[in-house]
């Protein structure tokens, strides 16, 4: 098992009567990226300003294995007077002094500022300031990278930019992602922790979040006409736990994935209606997100 | 890019610096101006009143100029320097300088050009006031110039230091700028007990005139107390922002 980067033990921060954390113990392994996900006021940006050492827990220790650290907010400013590839280099000087100035420019076309480098950043759009902003961070190849929200701001093809270098920087650097926007956490994370109400409420890998430990297999059949039958006939079998119907669509779930592979192909053969389609029912981020925060 | 740099470009490209030597130089030259020909527009806009006025010195000069930039120029000092040390003031501005650097170099440059600024131009201010008043009047105590200069500088320099131990306390520029003047206006006003006068950075203020009129240099205590809490303002700056959640 990789060390941790990041590892935190019952971090709790109140302010007076609001509990905006409530002991949080999480890992965040060497080399992946992690999605923190939450609905808004869940506690990501607390967690991630106590982990950028801009605030100090009430309750609670952690631990960043890092020497090189880069944040970025979720709405980056910088001093309108300076120029784009000034930015940039005053955060390679600042965070990773040995890297070659030659960086600035590299990182730069890799968030798509290469044109407006020499422009003062303060006539910057939203989206062009958090590519800015992701330009400064990855400057110099940080060993963690704090991104709350990075794609937020972005337009679907800046959205898609940013979402591949947090992925190319996957093994490199370890990267801690918030957002709500489950859609780019199941895209770009291998590593799911879910804030609710200042509380981790789940930690795990994404395939074991979304596979479900404990989760029944479940399969969604397409009849031609009315499912109604084969809904019927599904409950009567022994190893079915649930089937519900709804027009032509029926969805069947058992208690095992081997049970229902070896029992369901037989099970409609049975069923004298045509059937257009069988497949398994995979839930995405969203669906178990929507489970655990309800 | 670094950090010094920055803060010489902040000054640069915001036009702050030429905003502050251009106050002084002004006023430098408008000392002079006043103090030669201010009976001749006493005489134009007075219809024939009379009015006493004081004779053309260059202490007369010097004086217009003094009275004149520590009062506009201090006031341009403090939000030059608040918009630059309280730089807490925009949250995510400060995520980025706070999560890349310590407080103390992210401070250091900020102190030392503020304060540097504040003193050229006061500098600046002094060398025009003294040239017009040798152009137009005579010339002034040169030795007396220089070391009144000096001491003023040295308030500004305090100034400054206030103005960051403010921008510690509270995040928002106007009202570090603001607590600052107040700050500096209380401290004239404490100079009214005679017992702590002579132990008040604000004596500073009246040296220069003395010092250009020949007076005795009676300032040790006030340079003194005037280091001690400039050092103290700007320590206590530190360790205040390094305490500060963001």
């Amino acid at each position: 098992m990789s060390r941790a980067v990041v590892a935190t033990t019952g971090i709790s921060k109140r302010y007076g009567e609001i509990v905006a954390l409530d002991a949080v113990t999480l890992s965040v392994p060497e080399g992946s990226v992690y999605g923190l996900v939450g609905p808004n006021g869940a506690g990501k940006t607390t967690l991630l300003a106590i982990l950028s050492r801009l605030r100090t827990p009430t309750a609670g220790t952690f631990e960043v294995n890092a020497a090189r650290v880069s944040v970025l907010p979720d709405t980056p400013r910088f001093d309108p007077w300076l120029t784009a590839s000034e930015v940039v280099d005053l955060s390679r000087v600042l965070n990773a002094p040995g890297t070659p100035p030659s960086a600035v420019k590299t990182v730069l076309g890799q968030t798509g500022l290469h044109d407006v480098a020499g422009r003062r950043v303060g006539g910057f759009s939203r989206g062009m300031l958090q590519r800015l902003g992701l330009a400064a961070a990855v400057v110099g190849n940080p060993e963690l990278l704090l991104l709350d929200e990075p794609a937020a701001a972005l337009d679907p093809a800046g959205r898609r930019e940013v979402l591949d270098m947090v992925t190319a920087l996957r093994g490199g650097s370890t990267v801690v992602f918030s957002s709500h926007i489950l859609d780019d956490v199941q895209q770009v994370c291998d590593n799911v922790g879910i804030l609710n109400r200042g509380a981790l409420v789940y930690e795990g890998t994404l395939d074991e979040l979304v596979r479900g430990a404990g989760h029944a297999p479940t399969y969604r059949i397409e009849v031609r006409g009315s499912g109604d039958a084969v809904g019927d006939y599904l409950r009567s079998c022994d190893w079915t736990l649930d089937a519900t119907v709804k027009g032509e669509f029926v969805t069947v779930s058992a208690r095992s994935a081997a049970v229902i592979e070896r029992e369901l192909i037989r099970c409609l053969s049975y069923v004298d209606i045509p059937i257009v389609s069988v497949k398994p029912l995979e839930r995405t981020l969203e669906d178990v997100f929507l489970e655990v925060t309800k | 890019m670094n950090l010094w740099r920055l803060e010489l470009l902040r000054l640069y490209r915001t036009h702050r610096v030429w905003i502050l030597l251009g106050i002084f130089a002004f006023f430098g030259a408008l000392g002079p101006l006043t103090a030669r020909y201010l009976p001749e527009i006493v005489d134009r806009l007075g219809a024939g009143a009379e009015v006493a006025i004081p004779e053309a010195t260059p202490e007369l000069a010097m004086a217009q100029y003094s009275g004149n930039a520590v009062q506009i120029g201090l006031l341009a000092i403090a939000f030059v320097a608040a918009v630059s040390l309280a730089f807490d003031a925009k949250l995510e501005m400060a995520v980025f300088l706070r999560t890349r650097a310590s407080i103390r170099s992210i401070l250091t440059p900020r102190y030392v050009v503020n304060i540097g600024v504040a003193a050229a131009s006061l500098f600046v201010g002094s060398v025009v006031a003294f040239v017009g008043s040798a152009i137009l009047i005579s010339t002034p105590n040169i030795g007396g110039t220089i070391i009144g200069s000096l001491l003023l500088a040295l308030y500004l320099g305090f100034a400054v230091a206030v103005a960051g131990f403010f921008a510690s306390i509270v995040r928002s520029v106007p009202g570090t700028a603001l607590l600052t003047l107040g700050f500096l206006i209380v401290i004239g006003l404490v100079g009214l007990i005679p017992v702590i006068t002579p132990w008040l950075p604000s004596e500073l203020v009246g040296a220069f005139d003395s010092q250009v009129a020949g007076g005795d240099f009676v300032y040790w205590r006030s340079i003194g107390s005037t280091i001690v809490l400039s050092a103290a303002a700007i320590v206590a700056s530190v360790v205040l922002m390094e305490r500060r959640e963001i």
